[in-house]
């Protein structure tokens, strides 16, 4: 049945063209657009689902992929290098876990947003930006080169920037998409300079060609395209120092945040860092730097996730923070243990999101102190969070422990101890926040009414904590031929279980709950006096160490400085010249207009002079006429 | 190679010339005896009355056409007449569709009206 | 059968000389009121004949030693031809019903038109090129005036049948010129005769009057006086087939005539050929600014894509020949889907004027959507088919080394976009006038121009089929690349 893979560039088709129904016919019909949406991406959910089977059954391994393409453009000749840009699919185990996760996360989030967004003004727009979406996740994920990769990654900020913006007439939500779109600019210009470098080294944008050449030859030229190449996921997924974007895009609908800002979007830098592992694995230095920005960013988001209490934002920072793991691993060189985390990851920050829209859509607000006592009126959303808590912090059995935990271990077992220590002081903190807001939100005195949501909302989050349940038994030590052994750079990759650092980060993370419960639940500690006691230390942290401000002021004071000076040289000096050639031009039309006075004679006489001028040209030899 | 337009020069020269020349040698040998009738207009037709930018009946036009394209038949017809009997038969159904082709157009004129003067 | 005649290779003519008279036929046989009818048996017989077409894929023969030629070359352009018919022939449905009278003698003639083009690519001699070319423009004389009760389509009539018989002229003393010199009006023998000698003065006038010639069918600056007057004046469907598909016929002849018959020249005339390339890029923009009337607007724009089209000679190789074919069909959905437009604008509202487009976004989405895609694809905007298009072209005159070249034509598709966004904003940011209601578009029309607007989107997005095929057949027509 290899039809099946060579016809694999379907999946992306149905939402493409479910996107292009809502908006042009169905846009009237609200709840036809969203079940044409959530038709549409179970569509696409089967045929990964087929996709991820047969390549199981096919022994479609890592270093075997299969790719099919077709030529889109082809150019060049003798003096011009010649250019050929393909349009494919690159099918290996990596892409059909994606395509699953992608499709899966997608869908039931878009079966929650037939209850959260119901009622909404823009509900069918809504579907339509999602099914776009997720066309473009679809497409990055499957593309077989960088070039095409390019496009789809644009558009996934493109509808990232529709999506965060979907309130647009909410001053913060336009100002926040507005940041996120800019900040991921920075990325995508290294980005977008990473591949033309390395298409102007090795002549290619296909993935397994680059690789194939990078193999042949790797060497310190490769650092500077591979760190351009690296700034596109470090702005996509949120790494220091371009995260800013990701928590202010809590503005957008919480199943936007679920779908884009957990589970799939910020997943594609790490993608991409998977895709281009050749790339980054052969340059230590720059490996390294892989490491210790992940690392650093997790341990930095983590920090400034335990004083926040916007639900959203808190979620948003643990999101950084577990990216910051995930790219943590890939750095250290460990693609399994990096994916694996993705893949559990997408499954139970999807579950906490939803579960967190949930909470809002019945309590109608997002400051977890105004909340409280939830967990009497919504056992659903109470216990599905608390799933995704457990599994976020790493409690055994949960998915979140196995992949945690496999990080862990490949950072301690490649010898980066300093990592290792940082990983497990954000495993303690993680579990730390976490219950922080669950037993602020769901336990304690009721300070609100909220009613359970619908079962098109409790649904998916009942499937989304069975998932994270158990979506970590694929990759757990005692299961054979597991997660990394589908998924591995080069060779698989075994680590061997070592439980004393599955018994220490369990004991950190139970300590971090602990923690949680004493401060939260029995109030033995203050926390209004600690802050008080290190009031210059909270003020830091909550102010997100002013990362944003230091931003502003660099943008407003120099950036918009610049951006003057090149205002006014643009406005006088290039404007004057094009304006002045503009000008000139319209001039010159209006006077060139003239020549045609509509006369026939006129007409004939200027054929004819033309004639003899060019009789007259041709036949003096100075003019270059004859010789 | 200038000198090569030379050929171009002369050619233009003498078509001028010719056309001079023979305009020169008739004024210098004819005999110039004016009379008023000789020097009016027409000399062999009738005074024109009124002005002469007049619009003309676009039937004399579409009768000189239909005209036209029964001469070039027969411009096609005589050869072939000729050497019919030498010619492939093919070329007798050619001539039919040739002929075929130019009843279609007289009937086409004919319903028209191109052919009543009105 | 006689020796060495295969009719058969001339299938595609004859169907469409008996579609022509069929046509006529029919005219005669069936009552007044019942003769616009006859516009969708054109549609049928052209799709049919287009159907034929597809057996000649790869055929490359020559009918009477010579004379005729039969090959992916003429093909292409024969698609082309009928592709462009077919869209007319829709495009002038509603036209010809409002007329009431001689409708079939429109269509009959629009099928002769077609004809006459078919036999300019096809001719690979000198005086059936000319036959070609003349039935085609006599045919066009006709159709231009068609609407005889208005001075401004006489008045394009008029203008059209005395500056063609004067370029005509020019160009018949050319081809007398070049048979002079050479003894054969046979391109290829000509060739082969002109390969020895050096540049006569003689043949020099020959080659300067037979571009002459050309450059009025193609409207090259300086002769494309006539242009923006017919286009004008005559009947909408007819100017959007004047621009695209007598232009790619001349421009095929064109090309034959100077890359097959005068390549031992190539040096000076191509010269000439750089001249009115820059000379019609450059003046085509930059009047199109200042009009205000939508198909003057667009006859100086097809004036300045005819330069484009020139860099693909310039260029002289497989290449350039290539690039040509993919502009040229392009150029036929780009074009006249934006003049379809103009078509089912006037018929509702009887204007052409640009300003008269205000609001036509809120008044008739399809149609303003359809002319903006077809205006950005004429100005060249990635990711249509029109920026494929120009980007071959562009290349490959880089390729030749005349990277100035490219860049001026690229400066000059700068400008053009400034005069399309013109009709752009006036069409989406304008209001509609007070008392204008929904235009009404009939479906055929709606079809041809969802069906243009595809293509230009699909081409533009993967162009890669047409352009192989392109590419494939200037392969065969002109194998060099040097």
């Amino acid at each position: 049945m290899l039809k099946m893979l060579s016809n694999a560039w379907l999946i992306p088709i149905p939402p493409a063209v479910a996107f292009v129904l809502i908006v042009l016919v169905t846009k009237r019909f609200k709840l036809l657009s969203a079940l044409l949406a959530i038709f549409a991406i179970t569509l696409s959910f089967i045929y990964s689902i087929g996709i991820l089977l047969e390549v199981l059954s096919q022994g479609i391994t890592m270093n075997n992929p299969v790719e099919y393409s077709v030529n889109w453009l082809s150019l060049g000749g003798e003096t011009i290098r010649p250019l050929l840009i393909e349009a494919g699919v690159l099918i290996d185990p990596l892409t059909s876990v994606m395509l699953v996760v992608v499709t899966l996360v997608a869908l039931l989030v878009e079966i929650y947003s037939l209850g959260y967004m119901k009622g909404d003004p823009g509900f069918s727009v809504f579907f339509g930006y999602l099914s776009f979406f997720v066309m473009s996740m679809l497409g990055l994920v499957l593309a077989n080169n960088y070039f095409m990769m390019f496009i789809f990654w644009e558009l996934v900020g493109l509808c990232s920037y529709l999506l965060i913006g979907f309130y647009f007439h909410k001053h913060s939500a336009a100002k926040a998409s507005k940041k996120a779109f800019i900040t991921n600019r920075w990325g995508d210009f290294g980005f977008m300079l990473g591949i033309f470098s390395l298409f102007l080294i090795f002549g290619t944008f296909n993935f397994n060609d680059l690789a194939e050449a990078i193999g042949r030859q790797h060497g310190a030229f490769l650092i500077i395209p591979a760190l351009l190449v690296l700034a596109g996921p470090i702005a996509k997924s949120a790494q220091f120092p371009l995260h800013v974007w990701l928590p202010d895009a809590m503005e957008g609908p919480t199943p936007v945040s679920a779908l884009i800002h957990a589970a799939t979007m910020v997943a594609a830098g790490v993608y991409l860092i998977a895709r281009g592992y050749i790339l980054f694995t052969g340059l230590e230095a720059v490996s390294f730097a892989i490491a210790y920005i992940g690392g650093f960013t997790a341990l930095f988001a983590a920090i400034i996730a335990v004083v926040q209490f916007d639900i959203k934002r808190i979620i948003a920072f643990s999101t950084v923070s577990q990216l910051g793991y995930m790219v943590m691993a890939l750095g250290v060189g460990s693609l399994s243990a990096g994916i694996f985390h993705l893949t559990t990851h997408a499954f139970f920050k999807a579950l906490l999101f939803l579960a967190a829209g949930s909470v809002i859509h019945a309590a109608h607000t997002q400051n977890i102190f105004e909340m409280g006592g939830l967990s009497k009126s919504m056992k659903i959303t109470t216990w599905s969070f608390i799933v995704g808590a457990l599994s976020l912090s790493g409690i055994f059995p949960l998915a979140g422990f196995w992949s945690k935990d496999e990080i862990l271990l490949v950072t301690l077992e490649k010898g980066f101890t300093g990592l290792y220590i940082i990983g497990s002081l954000v495993a303690f903190l993680t579990a730390f926040y976490v219950f922080r807001l669950v037993f602020v939100v769901f336990f304690g005195k009721k300070k609100t009414r909220a009613y359970e949501s619908p079962l098109s909302m409790t649904v998916p989050l009942m499937v989304l904590a069975f998932l994270s349940i158990t979506s970590g038994f694929a990759g757990a030590p005692f299961v054979e031929k597991g997660f990394s052994s589908f998924i591995y750079f080069q060779e698989p990759h075994h680590v061997q279980v070592n439980f004393l650092i599955m018994i220490g980060s369990t004991v950190l993370a139970l300590g971090g709950i602990a923690l949680a419960w004493a401060v939260y639940v029995k109030k033995l500690i203050d926390p209004v006096l600690v802050t008080d006691r290190a009031r210059s230390l909270y003020v830091v942290v909550y102010n997100k160490f002013y990362i944003d401000e230091i931003y502003h002021w660099l943008f407003y004071r120099i950036m918009m400085n610049i951006g003057k000076a090149f205002n006014w040289n643009d406005r006088h000096v290039v404007d004057g010249i094009f304006d002045g050639i503009a000008g000139l031009t319209r001039a010159a039309g209006a006077k060139l207009r003239l020549v045609h006075t509509g006369n026939l004679q006129n007409y004939a006489l200027v054929i004819f002079a033309s004639v003899v001028i060019i009789v007259i040209w041709m036949a003096v030899p100075v003019l270059g006429g004859i010789q | 190679m200038l000198e090569q337009f030379t050929s171009i020069g002369i050619f233009i020269f003498v078509g001028l010339g010719f056309a001079v020349s023979s305009l020169l040698v008739a004024w210098i040998v004819r005999p110039k005896r004016p009379n008023p009738l000789k020097m009016s207009t027409y000399e062999c037709g009738l005074e024109t009355r009124g002005r002469t930018w007049i619009q003309f009946k676009v039937s004399y036009f579409l009768y000189a056409l239909v005209f036209l394209v029964f001469d070039v038949e027969v411009v096609f017809l005589i050869p072939w007449a000729v050497e019919f009997l030498k010619l492939p038969w093919i070329a007798f159904i050619e001539m039919f569709i040739f002929i075929g082709i130019l009843v279609v157009g007289l009937w086409y004129v004919w319903k028209e009206g191109a052919l009543e003067w009105k | 059968m006689i020796a060495g005649i295969d009719f058969s290779l001339l299938t595609v003519e004859i169907f469409t000389a008996a579609l022509g008279l069929g046509l006529l036929i029919i005219n005669l046989i069936v009552p007044g009121n019942q003769r616009s009818a006859t516009g969708y048996l054109t549609v049928l017989g052209l799709l049919g004949i287009l159907l034929v077409t597809l057996s000649y894929e790869g055929v490359e023969k020559t009918f009477m030693d010579g004379m005729y030629i039969i090959d992916p070359f003429a093909t292409f352009f024969k698609r082309l031809f009928l592709v462009a018919a077919i869209l007319v022939t829709i495009s002038s449905l509603p036209f010809v019903k409002k007329l009431g009278y001689n409708e079939g003698d429109f269509f009959s003639l629009l099928v002769f038109a077609t004809l006459g083009m078919m036999v300019l690519v096809s001719a690979g001699e000198l005086i059936t090129l000319y036959l070609g070319l003349e039935l085609m423009t006599i045919s066009f004389y006709i159709l231009v005036s068609f609407k005889k009760k208005d001075a401004k389509s006489c008045e394009a009539g008029i203008k059209y049948i005395i500056l063609s018989a004067m370029s005509s002229a020019l160009l018949l003393y050319g081809l007398s010129l070049v048979y002079g010199l050479t003894k054969t009006t046979i391109i290829e023998q000509i060739a082969s005769t002109l390969a020895a000698g050096t540049m006569q003065p003689l043949m020099a006038l020959g080659i300067i009057f037979l571009l002459a010639g050309f450059g009025f069918k193609i409207s090259l600056v300086p002769f494309h006086m006539w242009a923006p007057d017919v286009y004008e004046g005559a009947p909408t469907p007819i100017t959007a087939f004047l621009a695209v598909a007598s232009k790619a016929a001349a421009l095929a002849a064109f090309v034959r005539i100077f890359l097959i018959g005068f390549p031992a020249y190539q040096e000076y005339w191509i010269t000439l050929v750089i001249v009115l390339s820059v000379l019609t890029m450059v003046l085509g923009n930059l009047v199109a600014i200042p009009q205000t009337n939508i198909k003057r607007l667009l006859a100086y724009s097809s004036i300045s894509q005819a330069g484009y089209l020139l860099l693909g000679i310039v260029a002289f190789s497989s290449m350039g020949i290539g690039a040509i074919l993919f502009f040229s069909i392009i150029y036929v959905f780009t074009n006249v889907g934006a003049f379809m437009v103009v078509v089912a604008l006037s018929t509702s509202t009887g204007s052409h004027k640009i300003e008269d487009y205000s609001g036509l976004y809120r008044r008739a989405p399809l149609l303003a959507v359809v002319m903006l895609f077809c205006l950005l694809s004429l100005a060249g905007l990635p990711p249509l088919a029109g920026f494929v298009g120009k980007l071959y072209l562009f290349i490959a005159v880089i390729e030749k080394g005349y990277i100035w070249l490219a860049l001026l034509a690229v400066l000059m598709s700068m400008v053009s976009v400034y005069y399309y966004l013109l009709v752009v904003k006036v069409m989406f940011l304008k209001e509609p006038p007070q008392n204008s209601g929904i235009i009404k578009v009939p479906n055929g029309l709606q079809i041809a121009m969802v069906f243009s607007l595809i293509l230009i989107i699909v081409l533009g997005i993967y162009p890669k089929p047409l352009s192989d095929l392109a590419m494939s057949v200037a392969h065969t027509f002109f194998p060099f690349s040097f």
